[in-house]
């Protein structure tokens, strides 16, 4: 009796896909759509894009469909729609991305110059020039009400954090999920909350700290939460083996659970003020936007950027959309830095912190 | 022998109260401060609604939610925030339409398919663009993309104007539903696809090389082994794209045209829309008592809404990720 052997599948080996035929019918597959679409773009005179939706990606998807064909037999059909159609959304969507952040690049830096950043803009009318005038105000507006409502939401929400990991609490589920619920709060609501309690009654005139207070609520459930996750990703061994030596849960806290933390809780905090630094409709409802230069919290307009931003886009000039679009980049700029601080903070340090985090 | 009978050990009771004074401070002041968020979510809730009440008394509910009409001047006035209410949604819907696909596009890219170097890249580039103000991707909207979306939705009109949906009442197509979705898509874009792709990453190897090995080719793994997987996941990115989408101010007041008397239930690339946070945006100005209030009702009605979809999208989150809640 012998064995017969079993015919050798027609499409075995696909790691052996790197022959001479194959690249040939790749490169012509991933190419001749582009050319075709570029051609009726540039030529013909089709729109972009409609040349784009209606001619490359119908052309792609049959040209990589029938080199899928070729190459892998019928299972290659569907491996190339889902490659082309990742290929098609992932560039269309980085597309729109790159051109929010060109677009401020671009017009934010025809705008800068070193008056722009540190003057104010008490004798700027909306088609003043850009000249004189800049967001000096508005920056120091924003570091202070950004910065009033950090000091007072930091502490609470970490503290909060501590509460939700540290203890044994019994309403810990029931504060989660009130969180959970101050994080859908729409910012607006929070600012005409805060209009509406203590301007329009008038215990206070428009002033900055009541832009703290509105940002507050904003801020704290992504302090909170992200400082309860960066203490839970602390070994429950170390706190263990603290407590075993003989010291007494708060200083089992401050000197072994926090440290080994640290770096969660300061990405907490940048969150937190990436989190409400953009933050503009809370603040047109609380803090008047002044021209001039202030640093009193407690009293008189504060100009922002964002309300800067709002402002200068309202009156709808075109000198006054370029200070925009400079001050758009400004507050770019500072979100970047809170946002390369956080990656910088929380990168994992050595080999120890990479395998915690893959146990994770 | 008479053997002395020995007590049964006594069960004692574990001490977990703090029992010195630095442990009662400690403990004192983290409970505290828990509180207080409780009390400070109450306060706003509680505010909110006496504020609130009123204008629900006066229009009566389902007159101010469903109805149509805001007219301050009248005597009395007349509040309703129907036409906001599905504007509000006709646009987050939109813009999570548009931003799922791009989403998980990009997602599965960067963690399935880019080289090493080039998903590190764009993984810090959406996590950035997570962090970009409303306000600027609004000052985008307005200043960069409304032309290109006007004309998109020309050609629309012109192309497929018999179908309802693209239809026009004005010859004009700025500040549509269709680009205020558009611009609200580019914000949660980076949302959506940072959550998709930590929830991709989070997928065991084993059942993808198990996939492989099996036979699977690349789209059959995708269908019937990672999405499943990560569904639930998914969803609740979504939905807390959608909240964020619901929620937005700045950037849907600067390219949406607000139409208070009518509902603009489906023509997307009209003029005519709604968003309930716009609408408290361009109404808190001048309003008077009665006005504010009526506006506190509306901003109430939102967080309501915010807040279903938000819970469902944590409770969603939360069974999707066991490793989160260890």
């Amino acid at each position: 009796m012998s064995v017969e052997a079993v015919a050798r599948p027609k499409f075995a080996e696909p790691w052996k896909k790197t022959n001479q035929r194959s690249k040939l019918i790749q490169i012509i597959a991933s190419t001749v759509p582009i050319g075709i679409a570029t051609a009726a773009w540039l030529f013909a005179g089709v729109d972009l894009i409609v040349s784009v939706l209606l001619v490359l990606l119908p052309l792609q998807l049959i040209a990589v469909g029938i080199a899928g064909f070729l190459l892998k037999g019928r299972r290659g059909v569907p491996d190339a729609a889902l490659i082309v159609m990742t290929y098609f959304l992932g560039t269309f969507v980085m597309v729109l991305l790159v051109s929010v952040l060109w677009s401020v690049v671009e017009a934010g830096f025809a705008a800068l110059s070193p008056q722009f950043i540190f003057q104010n803009n008490v004798y700027v009318t909306p088609t003043t020039g850009l000249e004189i005038g800049g967001v000096g105000h508005a920056v120091i507006g924003t570091l202070l009400v950004v910065g009033l409502s950090t000091l007072v939401t930091v502490p609470l929400g970490v503290a909060t954090g501590v509460y939700l990991t540290e203890t044994r609490g019994k309403s810990r589920g029931v504060i989660r999920v009130l969180l959970q619920a101050i994080a859908g709060l729409p910012s607006v609501v929070a600012g005409l909350f805060v209009y509406s309690m203590l301007i329009v009654t008038g215990v206070s005139a428009y002033a900055g700290w009541l832009g703290s207070l509105a940002l507050v609520p904003l801020m704290l459930p992504t302090v909170a939460r992200v400082t309860e996750e960066s203490l839970r990703l602390v070994p429950q061994e170390l706190r263990n083996g603290a407590l075993g030596l003989g010291a007494p849960s708060w200083r089992a806290f401050l000197m072994v659970t926090l440290p080994a933390a640290k770096s969660g809780v300061v990405t907490a905090i940048l969150l937190g003020v990436a989190r409400v630094i953009g933050e503009t409709a809370p603040l047109l409802t609380t803090t008047f936007a002044a021209n001039n230069t202030s640093i009193n919290v407690f009293d008189g307009g504060l100009a922002t950027l964002p309300t800067y931003i709002y402002n200068y886009v309202s009156l709808g000039f075109d000198t006054s959309i370029q200070r925009a679009w400079g001050a758009a980049l400004v507050l770019l700029i500072l979100v970047g830095i809170l946002f390369g601080a956080a990656r910088y903070v929380s990168r994992p340090k050595s080999l120890k912190a990479k395998k915690k985090k893959e146990k994770r | 022998m008479a053997q002395t009978p020995i007590d049964a050990p006594v069960r004692r009771t574990l001490r977990v109260k703090p029992t010195t004074i630095e442990d009662k401070i400690f403990f004192g002041i983290s409970t505290a401060a828990a509180y207080s968020s409780v009390v400070l979510l109450l306060l706003i809730m509680v505010f909110l609604g006496a504020r609130a009440l009123p204008t629900f008394e006066e229009q009566g509910i389902v007159e101010f939610v469903f109805g149509t009409g805001w007219q301050a001047a009248n005597e009395p006035p007349q509040f309703s925030i129907g036409p906001m209410l599905w504007g509000s949604v006709l646009v987050a819907l939109i813009g999570v339409t548009l931003a799922v696909p791009m989403a998980i596009s990009l997602a599965y890219f960067i963690q399935f398919m880019a080289p090493k170097p080039i998903a590190r890249a764009t993984t810090v580039l959406v996590d950035l663009l997570a962090a970009i103000p409303s306000v600027i991707i609004g000052l985008w909207g307005l200043a960069v993309f409304s032309p290109v979306g006007a004309h998109w939705g020309q050609m629309l009109n012109d192309s497929l104007g018999f179908i309802p949906i693209f239809s026009n009442t004005a010859e004009n197509f700025l500040r549509t539903p269709f680009i205020a979705g558009f611009v609200v898509a580019v914000m949660i874009v980076p949302i959506i696809a940072s959550i998709t792709r930590e929830i991709f990453s989070q997928i065991d190897d084993d059942l993808i090389k198990a996939s492989v090995a099996l036979g699977a080719n690349r789209e059959s793994t995708f269908r019937k082994v990672i999405l499943p997987v990560s569904a639930s996941g998914i969803v609740g990115g979504v939905l807390l794209g959608l909240a964020r989408a619901l929620g937005e101010t700045v950037a849907i007041f600067f390219v949406l045209n607000l139409i208070f008397d009518d509902f603009n239930w489906f023509r997307i690339i009209s003029p005519e829309g709604g968003a309930i946070a716009s609408l408290i945006l361009s109404k808190f100005g001048e309003a008077s008592e009665t006005e504010i209030s009526a506006l506190l009702a509306a901003g109430v009605v939102l967080f309501i809404l915010t807040l279903i979809i938000n819970t469902i999208a944590s409770f969603i989150v939360a069974k999707a990720q066991p490793w989160r809640n260890r």
